[in-house]
């Protein structure tokens, strides 16, 4: 990203220094993948992740109680 | 696990009027990470708390995280007497804010929203510079990794011209 950019980004939010160093970390592929698709899209993908958890936590469970 | 899609088309089926924020709000703008329940701010005049009582009636809405049993009346008398609401239902959990830290009622929150076409119903959602400022006035810890990926989001959005969601 350019500064110019990151100026405009910053424009109406103050830098946070801890908020920034905790940026670097961000995988910004997977923003940028989510950024094509419509707010539907992303809620859609949303749906799907939190049934996926449910299943994974249930598959869990039904292993913890037959070891 | 909240069933987003039913809870979402419960209250637009119902007219009300009510602003999403939080997680569900942070997906919409295209945020990775997930959510377990569904954060809006409602509006605080009589007929919108009546939609609302009535779009939740058949839910059984209950105060979440409280022991069983302690008497809770889901009624327009007990949300005009009361603000902010941390809801379990039979749909999942959702919180009903009449007042956001940092972004006040309904009615100051809606100058920072952006229109979402979702389930086939439109819906307010606030904007991403709106929910940072929300995220950061909150002031909780839990929150700095969100604030990273959401003010990186917002990095990401502008510089693809995406200028437009951002109010």
């Amino acid at each position: 990203m350019n500064d110019q950019t990151k100026q405009r980004a910053q424009q109406d939010i103050e830098p946070d220094p801890v908020i920034e160093a905790f940026k670097r970390d961000v995988d910004r592929t997977l923003l940028r993948e989510n950024l094509k698709l419509t707010p539907q899209q992303r809620l859609d993908k949303l749906e799907e992740m939190q049934r996926f958890v449910e299943e994974l936590r249930l598959g869990l469970r039904k292993g913890a109680s037959h070891p | 696990m909240t069933r987003f899609p039913e809870m979402i088309r419960a209250l637009t089926d119902a007219g009300v009027e009510f602003i999403l924020i939080g997680g569900v709000a942070a997906a919409a703008h295209g945020s990775v990470r997930t959510t377990e329940d569904l954060d809006i701010v409602y509006r605080r005049t009589p007929d919108n708390i009546a939609r609302l009582v009535e779009a939740l009636r058949g839910l059984d809405p209950y105060l979440r995280g409280v022991p069983p049993g302690l008497p809770f009346r889901w009624d327009a008398r007990t949300i005009e007497r009361g603000l902010n609401f941390t809801l379990t239902t039979t749909l999942g959990a959702i919180d009903l804010l009449g007042e956001v830290t940092g972004g006040g009622s309904y009615d100051e929150l809606i100058r920072h929203c952006v229109p979402a076409e979702l389930y086939g119903a439109r819906c307010e959602c606030v904007s991403l510079p709106r929910l940072i400022h929300l995220k950061r006035c909150a002031g909780r810890a839990k929150d700095l990794v969100a604030l990273s990926e959401l003010e990186a989001l917002l990095e990401e959005n502008r510089k693809l011209g995406e200028d437009g969601q951002s109010r």
